[in-house]
């Protein structure tokens, strides 16, 4: 008993520091109410706003530095994982949920081009407090991809990037029409085909398996994390609706591109040197509360 | 029940009662507490529907926290199963290529799957047993996971040549359909994962762990004959590194030298590296007698030409497995004609016949 009352006031003193150093942290009362924060991705072609074009189509809306002429008709991306970050260590992190439910699908948004106000993700009931920094991965990592069937955007009968064979969700895509591409036309049977001078580069591959000794690496990971600084810190609490505003760059993923050559790109080794081109992909271009 | 007929005569030994004193102890010790009870107990239901790991198992990978079986998630899936309404042309169901009498493999005149308007798929279809026990599908291993697996029969083109979309769309038109989705999940509207969940529920349950050789691992009062014993041993000595553990396989992928070059290049088309050119998962042996052809591309018809390639069949090609090149430089594994007649015998005691007739997964 005399040990028992000793470890139940060890365990009291424990718990009670650990509450006073949270209280400490005067940015992020945990009494102060939660708030909103809505984090608009403006999606660009070079300076500029993407003008959606149809497949196929020969209007160009952007020459690049090699004098490749190409236009986009259809992108999409997974944004997930999302945490904001304050300047004493605070953290929030959007909850994070697989089900088949579709209502239950939290943390995970697919930003497509066919889907008007995909590009704005609000985020709700996050802890009040300041923050200075967002970081988020792009793409559907393991944890979202070894729960099984899931719903919602996640659905591949209700709009998910899936690949069934090499099984995964395309992270980031892009598909459009370029003045050299060296796509013919092709039928592919059921009304489906692909339209001549046409490019479509998807960059998946979730899988981090590390090798067996001596053995080559076997996967390629193509899963992102940007860490993108604000240039002022916001304040999130009841009553205020601040917005973090990130423009995504799709000139900078097909920066280097030879659409001569390149202009299916549908396994993960080859969506690699685009994937490693995601970071210059995502800028911040401001904040305000 | 036993196809090779130098083992009937042993296998009608396996009826005669134990000799041992100790089951006789322990009947008298169950007839008397029956005795001491003064109502009779009620028998105990089993549940036929939950999910049990046989005692010589491994543990399962399926996450069955997302999805644990019930009777009417399991009902669902296997109406999904064998309905034909899923392909293009309501012509081709899953059953077309995995029944149940060989083990949910496809049927022997089909060494190749035959989808909508008979086209020809490139691989055997495998048996689809203890996949919940399974880390990766496919031959190949592309898909990680089960619930994913049955979308690329949907979607292949010499499959069943659907789209999922499309499979949902016709779900949901069936007031049988929204009824069976309604009492498994307590949805209004039919989505695909729950399908997809149903379609796991149904497959997670095939568990074939009751062939005469589960029997005597777990000294449930089977014995092998002598002859089965010997090829065990043998099994062990000579096959044992790649097909290891109570399932017969290391969930490895290797070449094993069926050929030089390669239509189909195997775990290359997953991991895109040169060095998995030509290999393929190492396969389960469970219900092997039942799942002629033999091989991902149904090379061979019976186990005695497996076993035969095995000795001296194999073709040299970069990737051939080390474990198959032999020091002095030569190719497979040495087997001599008893070993080989040992061998089978022993696979044939991984026929599960109760699971192939078991009455729970009949189409209704």
């Amino acid at each position: 008993m005399k040990l028992f009352n000793q470890f139940s006031i060890l365990l009291f003193a424990i718990t009670f520091l650990a509450f006073s150093a949270c209280n400490n942290d005067d940015d992020n009362n945990p009494t102060e109410t939660p708030g909103t924060i809505s984090v608009f991705l403006d999606n660009k072609l070079g300076d500029e706003r993407i003008s959606m074009k149809e497949s196929g189509s020969k209007d160009y809306q952007l020459t690049d530095q090699d004098g490749q002429s190409y236009n986009i008709s259809l992108f999409a991306y997974y944004v997930s994982e999302i945490e904001l970050l304050g300047p004493n260590g605070t953290q929030y992190l959007d909850p994070l949920n697989v089900s088949p439910n579709a209502e239950e699908v939290t943390g995970y948004y697919h930003v497509i081009s066919t889907t008007p106000n995909s590009n704005v993700i609000n985020l709700e009931n996050v802890e009040a407090g300041t923050y200075d920094k967002i970081r988020f991965t792009v793409g559907v990592n393991e944890s979202g991809v070894q729960q099984g069937a899931a719903g919602g955007v996640l659905d591949p009968a209700n709009g998910a990037w899936f690949w069934n064979w090499n099984a995964g969700y395309i992270g980031f895509g892009v598909e459009g029409s370029a003045s050299n591409s060296g796509q013919e036309y092709v039928d592919r049977g059921n009304g489906f085909e692909t339209l001549e001078g046409t490019y479509a580069v998807h960059v998946g591959g979730w899988k981090d398996v590390e090798p067996a000794p001596g053995e080559d690496k076997k996967f390629v990971n193509n899963i992102k994390v940007i860490e993108l600084d604000f240039d002022s810190a916001i304040s999130i609490k009841e009553g205020l609706t601040p917005q973090v505003h990130i423009n995504v760059d799709f000139a900078e993923i097909l920066k280097g591109i030879d659409f001569s050559t390149t202009y299916s790109v549908h396994r993960p080794d080859l969506g690699k040197p685009f994937a490693e081109k995601l970071i210059n992909v995502f800028e911040l271009d401001h904040v305000h509360q | 029940m036993y196809l090779n007929s130098t083992m009937s005569t042993n296998s009608r030994q396996q009826l005669r009662f134990p000799t041992s004193p100790v089951f006789y102890w322990a009947c008298l010790a169950i007839l008397l507490f029956s005795a001491c009870s003064e109502e009779e107990e009620p028998t105990p239901t089993v549940d036929r529907y939950e999910f049990r790991v046989p005692e010589n198992f491994p543990a399962p990978t399926y996450t069955f926290e997302n999805n644990p079986i019930t009777k009417a998630g399991f009902q669902l899936g296997k109406a999904l199963f064998y309905d034909p309404n899923l392909s293009r042309d309501g012509s081709v169901s899953c059953n077309n290529c995995h029944i149940q009498a060989t083990a949910f493999a496809d049927s022997p005149v089909h060494p190749l799957s035959v989808g909508v308007d008979n086209r020809l798929g490139i691989r055997n279809a495998p048996p689809l047993v203890n996949m919940a026990f399974f880390p990766e599908f496919f031959w190949d291993g592309g898909v990680t996971h089960l619930d994913f697996v049955p979308i690329n029969a949907i979607e292949s083109e010499v499959e069943m040549d659907e789209t999922v979309e499309n499979v949902v769309a016709k779900l949901n038109g069936s007031e049988k359909y929204r009824q069976l989705f309604k009492e498994a999940f307590d949805v209004e509207e039919v989505t695909l994962p729950f399908a997809l969940h149903a379609l796991s529920q149904f497959t997670n349950r095939m568990i074939s762990a009751n062939s005469r050789y589960d029997q005597y691992i777990r000294e449930e009062g089977e014995s092998l004959s002598a002859l089965e014993l010997e090829g065990f041993s043998v099994f062990k000595a000579k096959c044992g590194a790649c097909h290891s553990g109570e399932l017969f396989t290391d969930f490895s992928y290797r070449n094993n030298g069926l050929d030089s070059t390669f239509a189909d290049t195997g775990r290359n088309r997953i991991t895109a590296l040169e060095s998995d050119i030509g290999k393929f998962r190492v396969p389960s042996l469970r219900n092997v007698a039942l799942t002629s052809p033999y091989m991902h591309n149904a090379r061979f018809g019976t186990l005695e030409e497996v076993l035969d390639h095995y000795n001296n069949g194999m073709v040299y090609y970069k990737t051939l497995d080390e474990g198959l090149i032999q020091p002095d430089g030569r190719l497979g594994i040495d087997l001599d004609a008893s070993e080989k007649e040992a061998i089978i015998a022993f696979l044939y005691t991984l026929t599960d016949t109760e699971f192939t007739r078991d009455t729970l997964f009949f189409s209704n």
